[in-house]
């Protein structure tokens, strides 16, 4: 009887130890991943702001202003002219294996008519 | 014929073992539902520092995006915008095209928000608050007070790069249940902004 509940009390705490974990190692990064996609908005605001004086470009610049290319790997790629089509790609390495995010967004540009 | 004694019953040197081994058993068990619980609290904290944090910068950069004009105080860790709003007190026009169709018009009228953000408190970076006019008071903060988790802001520095019409914003909250920090920089750009008028 005893061996009963003791077996079902381990069972159970095992359970829940796996499904406290389960979101963990589906989404470790979790993190990372919200400071690299604020990280990427920060390089379509450059990307923006060269697009509204006509000097858009590709830039394989990794610097930003707050971190450093140690920290995270910047690339962008433009495609296209009004509208642009801009991806940022922005890759992080933690325990040896890279790990990428990447984002688009299309700029246009609204000019007046003089 | 010699007479047995006992034959059943719990000796003291089987209880002496079982005793001991049942108390193992149960201090393991015990300590392993603390670690879990310990872990789903922190877990939650950490959901809840990744949301808030998310949700200030969020919040800025959406205003910042419509502003005409930013005016940023990095020593009193205050920023002020004022940009382009839809119309609170809007009016809904109901207007007959000539025909049987009735159309519904808003007015759109141009509206001019100010905000105000800020979080120092007592000269900490606590929480932030979002108000129309820098009355100084710091009640009902949009931060913070999560029962999962209390969270403050420990930076928050902007910076305003008026050539290229980019706000920077940089965020670093830490969550008072586990102590852990986010650290989060963007940059925003400011189509309208008109720093000269």
């Amino acid at each position: 009887m005893l061996n009963v509940i003791f077996l079902t009390l381990i069972t159970s705490f095992a359970a829940m130890i796996l499904l406290n974990a389960a979101p963990r190692v589906k989404n470790s990064q979790s993190t990372i991943r919200t400071t690299a996609l604020w990280l990427a908005n920060e390089k379509f605001a450059y990307l923006e702001s060269a697009a509204a004086v006509d000097n858009i470009a590709p830039t394989n610049s990794t610097s930003t202003k707050n971190f450093d290319d140690k920290d995270y790997q910047i690339k962008t790629e433009v495609d296209g002219a009004n509208p642009y089509k801009v991806t940022v790609k922005v890759g992080w390495t933690v325990d040896g294996k890279n790990f990428e995010i990447e984002s688009e967004r299309t700029i246009w540009v609204a000019k007046e008519n003089s | 014929m010699q007479k047995k004694i006992r034959s059943g019953g719990f000796v003291f040197v089987e209880f002496a073992i079982a005793l001991p081994l049942l108390i193992l058993l149960l201090c393991g068990l015990g300590k392993v539902s603390i670690e879990i619980f310990r872990l789903g609290r922190d877990q939650l904290a950490d959901y809840v520092l990744e949301s808030e944090a998310q949700y200030v910068m969020e919040k800025i950069t959406q205003e910042a995006r419509a502003a005409r004009i930013i005016e940023v105080d990095n020593t009193l860790h205050k920023i002020k915008i004022i940009y382009h709003a839809v119309d609170d007190n809007n009016e809904l026009l109901e207007f007959n095209g000539g025909s049987e169709d009735v159309y519904y018009l808003f007015s759109d009228k141009d509206i001019w928000e100010t905000r105000f953000f800020f979080h120092l408190k007592n000269k900490e970076a606590v929480k932030l608050y979002a108000k129309r006019n820098d009355d100084g008071r710091y009640n009902t903060p949009t931060t913070g007070e999560n029962s999962f988790g209390e969270t403050q802001i420990t930076s928050l520095t902007y910076a305003l790069d008026e050539e290229k019409k980019i706000l920077h914003i940089e965020l670093e909250m830490e969550s008072l249940e586990t102590r852990h920090k986010i650290k989060i920089a963007t940059a925003v750009f400011v189509p309208g902004l008109e720093n000269n008028l």
